[in-house]
């Protein structure tokens, strides 16, 4: 069933910098798990492995499915969100789990993989030069229902990333400038509004963020704590399963939000800049891959997913380095995480899958230069 | 392959549901321009990473690299070992020994009202103490321990343990502390250990203490803080997150203090406290050969090992008795008329300035008249025809109101300090006193009148202005017994000695002198005949110090213990080598010949037991003196 142009296609950068990501990810769990005492190693290698099965896997079928089963997506994601509300498993006030007996899953995490697939065919569907408020309404309203479910959890961070991503494809969608004008200054009404919602707890967060030493063994602990880490790593680090803030435990969660902080006390500035580094170009070769593709649903969904990844890996790392508030966003693959891992290589396979069958449209116009036209009702190849 | 057909996707039949719109031309520039856009702005996310990387790890590396290690390193101080203090022949003065200190780390002790409700019912310790200790705490680093307890008895130390759990804050330390075998002995010269303050701290000169150290406050231990201090050292110790220790990193142990070996002698002090038994006085004796200290008390004494926990109210009043006076070292501090002591002083100055000789003679009917005062002698009926012998020996008053008169102020005061009266000793120790020589100069000075003739006949028997330490009049009487050298005290073994002055007197009248002493102990008649010590030569002068005017007292067993004489002596032995002079006061004690005598003769006998080999012969005691008439 595969067309051997399909591996062609095949954007080995990506899966190389792909899995030079997971290799240092795993290298740096291995010490993370020393400290935290738990072998979270072999369980995260576990999920990588059925992640990557699961990302070849959705190679198999073409993305361009999915954007006719939109809706089912999205009742099934609203669904799962539901099932958490009513039997979700609830670990420190949060309740985010789905317990199936063996793992405990995550609905939120795949809820954004999820509503990056409804949101693009959405736009695919409703094809404008330029959108405006009247025309966002209706994805806006899509999108809050689940946002709100998550909220609720509550899960503000993961709720205000799928907003990022909504915003994102927004974006890519072309908004008119008067309609940004407008949500910006909604926005920012807004924002008291949000701060009426914070639990007392995250309200300190930004707090301490604004003003961080007010509190430096309380709550500023672990952004102090974090900051100490990454900065005492120097240029070379401390070295592997070296790092004494993280072995001693004076680093908190350092298997999952706060591996990156780990990694660069160990690995040093050096580390840092490889791991980061590697990691943007992964981003810039999937945004080329967004700016390739030869179908409206197939760069929205790209992009989407990008975006999901992007946002994710910037508030982890901006929140470990202390320009953020601390909010519970994991580094995608580095952070211990069934479900998240699971998202991210899924997402991947879908972007692999764009870049794959971007081949399918070119046709026999091959190497020429290609015409353009629309390909309206006759499906895919009709020339 | 990109010739080939795409027989592929022709063979297939197109997917009806997969209706997917490819894009136009304008269309894909614009996602490929907002995709550029993109890129840029993640390019700019990348180096906003990159240069908050760079601030912290590399322009801020090192100061976060140290407070990495501030909070994994724990440095526990290791305090040194105080060195010891040993008596001439190595016998443990103080030494030290491990003990149980409680103290609270402010810093985790969290509410410490809550704290010290469930620390006070374990401790044996008034609950006011306590407090007051942490009151006095203030100021002092939080991490530091305040400690509340010192030398806790173990069975404290063991209920407190027990309960660590709640006690958030508490620790109990295991602390070098001083030890004094053989009690408390001469606590004025070793001097004692209390808790640093922190004025002490700014000052400097404490460098090698923290708060909460012990540190040298009085005597030696004071005299010799950084010699005894010792150096601390240091475990370092990395903790976790709790602070549970994970490893050593390093240790440096710390460095034990010197010992100091001092030129007193155990057994001659301890016989001379115990003789002494609590009277208020202080007893002096030295080596009349070298100057080296072997007795320095003073009574009564004080337990050294109280300051170290600080005083309570009680205590500290009975430290300042203003009668007692059990902090001053009275063998240095005490200044006290020195009575018929001074006629050793001017028996050697008459004869020296040929005012009178040893065939002179005075008639004593038991007093004198000067102008329209009668000063008395202390026998009523008076010695008769006195010599000068016969007048150190039944210690005439008559005898020395002449040779006063006949040398007048100026010459006595000049053989007063030729003895080295009236200025200090220069002994290694702070706070030593002067006493005074009084000259005519002084007395206007002081009261601008004139010296009156009066006053230098109770000039002439050691009352009035002139006011002695016990450690010069032991010096003084070193000086008739070695023939006329002036040594400096020293009470640090090993030390050579240092001459600082030659007594401005003739050999054969400090001969004459010797002589005449010896009978004051060995004669029938003799004020000290309570010292005399079978098989030992010795040699002495008592005197009676009046506290209150002659006319004022009366002489009756009722009257105030204050208002009753000093009782003084001193002596040295054996005549004919002397080895050891002793000077003794005590306040209030009646007649030096009864009360300061026994206590002299104490010191010597001990002296004596302990020498080594003993004395076999018993030589005739006049034979060394040369030329001696035949007694009267």
């Amino acid at each position: 069933m595969f067309d051997k142009r399909l591996f062609e296609d095949m954007d080995w950068w990506l899966l190389l910098s792909l899995v030079v990501i997971m290799a240092l990810a795993f290298v740096n769990l291995w010490s993370a798990s020393a400290a935290a005492g738990y072998p979270f190693q072999w369980k995260q290698l576990q999920w990588y492995t059925i992640g990557s099965v699961m990302m070849f896997g959705v190679l198999v079928f073409d993305y361009r499915k999915l954007a006719s089963y939109w809706i089912h997506i999205y009742v099934l994601t609203i669904v799962m969100l539901l099932l958490v509300m009513f039997v979700g498993k609830s670990v420190s006030g949060s309740q985010r789990w789905i317990s199936l007996g063996f793992i405990n899953l995550q609905p939120s995490e795949f809820a954004k993989l999820l509503m990056v697939v409804v949101i693009s065919s959405f736009f695919a569907q409703e094809d404008k030069e330029q959108y405006g408020l009247a025309d966002l309404w209706k994805p806006l309203l899509l999108v809050l229902v689940p946002v709100l479910l998550i909220v609720k959890q509550p899960d503000l961070g993961t709720g205000l990333l799928v907003l990022g991503i909504f915003a994102s494809l927004v974006y890519y969608a072309r908004l008119k400038w008067t309609s940004f004008l407008i949500i910006l200054g909604m926005g920012m009404a807004a924002f008291p509004l949000l701060w009426k919602f914070m639990k007392p707890y995250q309200r300190r967060r930004v707090e301490i963020f604004l003003n961080p030493e007010s509190d430096p063994f309380g709550a500023g602990w672990h952004v102090l704590q974090s900051k100490i880490a990454v900065g005492s790593g120097q240029v070379l680090g401390k070295g592997f399963m070296k790092g004494t803030q993280a072995q001693l435990n004076f680093l908190p969660e350092v298997h999952t939000d706060f591996a990156f902080s780990i990694w660069s006390e160990e690995w040093g500035f050096a580390g840092a800049m490889i791991l980061i580094g590697v990691y943007f170009f992964f981003l810039v070769r999937c945004l080329s891959i967004a700016q390739n593709a030869r179908d409206r649903f197939g760069s929205f969904l790209v992009f989407g997913i990008t975006a999901m990844i992007f946002w994710q890996l910037l508030i982890n790392v901006c929140m470990v380095l202390g320009l953020m508030p601390v909010v519970g966003i994991p580094l995608p693959l580095v952070s211990y995480g069934g479900s998240s891992v699971l998202t991210t290589l899924v997402g991947v396979g879908l972007i692999m899958n764009v870049r794959l069958r971007r081949s399918l449209f070119q046709g026999k116009e091959a190497g020429k230069p290609r015409l353009h036209y629309r390909d309206t009702a006759s499906g895919i190849g009709g020339s | 392959m990109n010739f080939q057909p795409d027989n592929n996707t022709a063979q297939k039949p197109p997917d009806t549901r997969i209706r997917l719109k490819r894009f136009d031309q304008q269309n894909e520039e614009l996602r490929s321009r907002l995709s550029i856009y993109a890129s840029w702005f993640l390019f700019c996310c990348f180096c906003l990473i990159s240069a908050r990387l760079w601030y912290l790890q590399v322009m801020q590396g090192a100061y976060f690299r140290a407070q990495s290690e501030r909070n994994s390193i724990k440095s526990i101080r290791l305090q040194p070992y105080r060195g010891n203090i040993l008596d001439r022949s190595g016998r443990l003065l103080a030494g030290v020994e491990p003990s149980f200190n409680i103290g609270i780390v402010l810093k985790d002790a969290g509410d410490l009202e809550a704290l010290l409700s469930k620390l006070e019912p374990l401790l044996d310790e008034p609950p006011m103490n306590v407090r007051m200790k942490l009151v006095a705490a203030k100021g002092q680093p939080a991490y530091l321990p305040v400690i509340i307890k010192r030398n806790a008895e173990w069975s404290t130390v063991a209920k407190i343990e027990a309960r660590l759990y709640e006690l958030p804050g508490v620790v109990v330390e295991v602390a070098p502390s001083r030890q004094y075998p053989y009690g408390k002995i001469a606590p004025h010269l070793l001097g004692y250990l209390a808790e640093v303050s922190l004025d002490q701290l700014k000052s400097g000169k404490f460098s090698h203490a923290v708060p909460g150290d012990l540190v040298g406050k009085y005597g030696v231990e004071a005299k010799f803080e950084t010699q005894l201090a010792g150096k601390s050292g240091y475990k370092r110790v990395e903790v976790d997150a709790r602070g549970r220790m994970v490893r050593v990193v390093d240790v440096k142990l710390p460095k034990t203090g010197q010992d100091l070996s001092l030129t007193i002698d155990l057994d001659l002090q301890l016989a001379a406290e115990e003789a002494l038994s609590g009277r208020p006085g202080a007893v002096v004796a030295l080596d009349p050969r070298n100057g080296q200290l072997l007795v320095m008390a003073s009574s009564p004494k004080f337990d050294p090992a109280i300051f170290a926990n600080g005083l309570s109210r009680e205590e500290w009043k009975a430290l300042n008795d203003p009668l007692l006076t059990p902090l001053v070292n009275k063998a240095i501090q005490g200044q006290y008329a020195p009575g018929s002591t001074f006629k050793t002083v001017m028996a050697a100055a008459g004869l020296n300035e040929n005012v009178v000789s040893q065939y002179s003679t005075f008639f004593c009917n038991g007093s004198m008249k000067l102008g329209r005062r009668r000063f008395r002698c202390w026998k009523k009926g008076g010695h008769g025809k006195t010599d000068l012998y016969k007048a150190l020996v039944q210690s005439c008053d008559v005898y020395f109101y002449n040779t006063g008169l006949k040398l007048g102020v100026d010459r006595i005061s000049r053989y007063a300090s030729g003895f080295g009266l009236g200025k200090k000793t220069g002994i290694d120790l702070p706070g030593e006193k002067a006493g005074r020589v009084p000259t005519r100069e002084w007395k206007y000075r002081r009261f601008r009148e004139p010296w009156q003739k009066g006053e230098t006949l109770n000039y002439s028997i050691g009352q009035g202005f002139l006011m002695v330490t016990p450690l010069q009049l032991a010096r003084m009487i070193s000086a008739v017994a070695n023939g006329g050298m002036l040594y400096k005290p020293e009470y640090i073994l090993g030390k050579p000695a240092e001459k600082q002055a030659r007594v401005p007197v003739k050999p054969q009248a400090l001969a004459f002198i010797r002589h005449a002493l010896e009978g004051v102990v060995a004669d029938r008649h003799g004020t000290a005949r309570t010292c005399r010590i079978p098989d030992l030569r010795v040699a002495g002068k008592t005197g009676t110090a009046q506290v209150v005017r002659q006319s004022k007292r009366k002489q009756d067993e009722k009257m105030a213990w204050r208002f009753k004489d000093h009782a003084l002596f001193v002596a040295f032995a054996p005549v004919e080598d002397p080895q050891i002079a002793v000077a003794v006061i005590i306040e209030h004690g009646g007649h030096g010949g009864s009360a300061a005598a026994p206590v002299a003769r104490a010191v010597i006998e001990r002296w004596l037991q302990l020498r080594s080999p003993k004395p076999t012969t018993f030589l005739e005691r006049t034979a060394s003196v040369p030329g001696r008439k035949p007694r009267v």
